[in-house]
């Protein structure tokens, strides 16, 4: 039963192969935009810690996106 | 209605539905591959090779479906002028060409033990490989043409032109004699498919929808973040 699972008759080859290279281009793609995501939000922390004390906490009370950016990367790191 | 795709305010939305996705993904994954590799039966024809269409088929409806969205939000933008909607656009090209592709190369897989060879310069599989070339084409103005305005005209203008593409793929297999053989599932009710097959299929369909939503919304929040951070002057 194995066998037949494996072989799937004789086309084996072009099923697991298709399979494959579904998973693989769709782990690929997963893995380079979740790097991306990382990278743009750990800049725009980094950017938002160099600003002076003042502009950043002028810059958290007036975006959302940015205090939240922030915020998941203080907890991350 | 366009507040609604305001970054500001769905940003916190967009993070729960990532987490929500990725809560559910790997068991839909399991049961759809449990359906489509073990339980589904071999055709009666095609023998277990069948099982090839149970990430073909949603492929090709995935880089359709897509090509589609980004043209008619490329609409939308060069009416309404709306800059959000082009970042959609964006996110959406290079999912729906990895899809257009694996519907290639999964079809060419097929194709070997089904119709004995790899390629044929058929009426669907050449209009397929025009949607791959649009989306280059697409994904490639926004890359290499520097001056934003510029790029956002020139993308939409390749999204449109591509547009006229999609009913050729989709009517295809009936203007023309083709290898491949034409659509099992029709939306009226008159599908050829089995029960037992057509569960797999749409389990498969669903599980690649999750992906693609999953990587959309991680696409938009990095583009809201990248504006945010050249921004951040002026916020």
């Amino acid at each position: 039963m194995i066998q037949n699972f494996l072989t799937m008759n004789g086309y084996g080859f072009y099923v697991w192969l298709s399979f494959a290279v579904t998973i693989l281009s769709c782990s690929i793609l997963y893995y380079k935009t979740y790097k991306t995501l990382k990278k743009y939000e750990k800049d725009f922390a980094k950017e938002l810690i160099r600003l002076s004390e003042l502009d950043r906490e002028l810059v958290l009370k007036k975006s959302k996106v940015a205090s939240q950016v922030f915020a998941s990367y203080n907890k991350f790191i | 209605m366009f507040d609604l795709i305001n970054p500001s305010k769905i940003f916190y939305l967009i993070e729960k539905i990532i987490n929500f996705i990725n809560s559910i993904f790997f068991i839909i994954l399991i049961i759809a591959l449990t359906f489509a590799l073990i339980l589904s039966p071999p055709d009666y024809l095609q023998g277990d090779s069948v099982r090839i269409m149970y990430v073909h088929v949603p492929s090709a409806w995935i880089g359709l479906a897509s090509f589609t969205s980004i043209a008619l939000l490329s609409i939308l933008n060069f009416i309404f002028k709306i800059k959000n909607l082009h970042l959609i656009s964006k996110s959406i090209a290079p999912l729906g060409l990895m899809f257009t592709c694996l519907a290639i190369i999964t079809g060419s897989l097929w194709g070997q033990p089904t119709w004995g060879t790899w390629w044929a310069w058929d009426a669907r599989i050449t209009s397929m490989v025009v949607l791959a070339i649009f989306y280059i084409l697409f994904i490639l103005a926004n890359k290499l043409i520097e001056q934003k305005d510029k790029a956002n005209k020139i993308s939409n203008i390749i999204a449109i032109v591509g547009l006229a593409n999609i009913p050729i793929i989709k009517f295809s297999v009936d203007w023309w004699n083709t290898l491949h053989q034409p659509s099992s599932i029709k939306l009226d009710g008159t599908s050829s498919i089995h029960s037992s097959m057509l569960l797999p299929l749409m389990l498969m369909f669903l599980v690649l929808l999750l992906y693609c939503a999953l990587i959309l919304l991680m696409k938009y929040k990095t583009e809201i973040i990248r504006i945010k951070k050249k921004n951040i002057k002026r916020i």
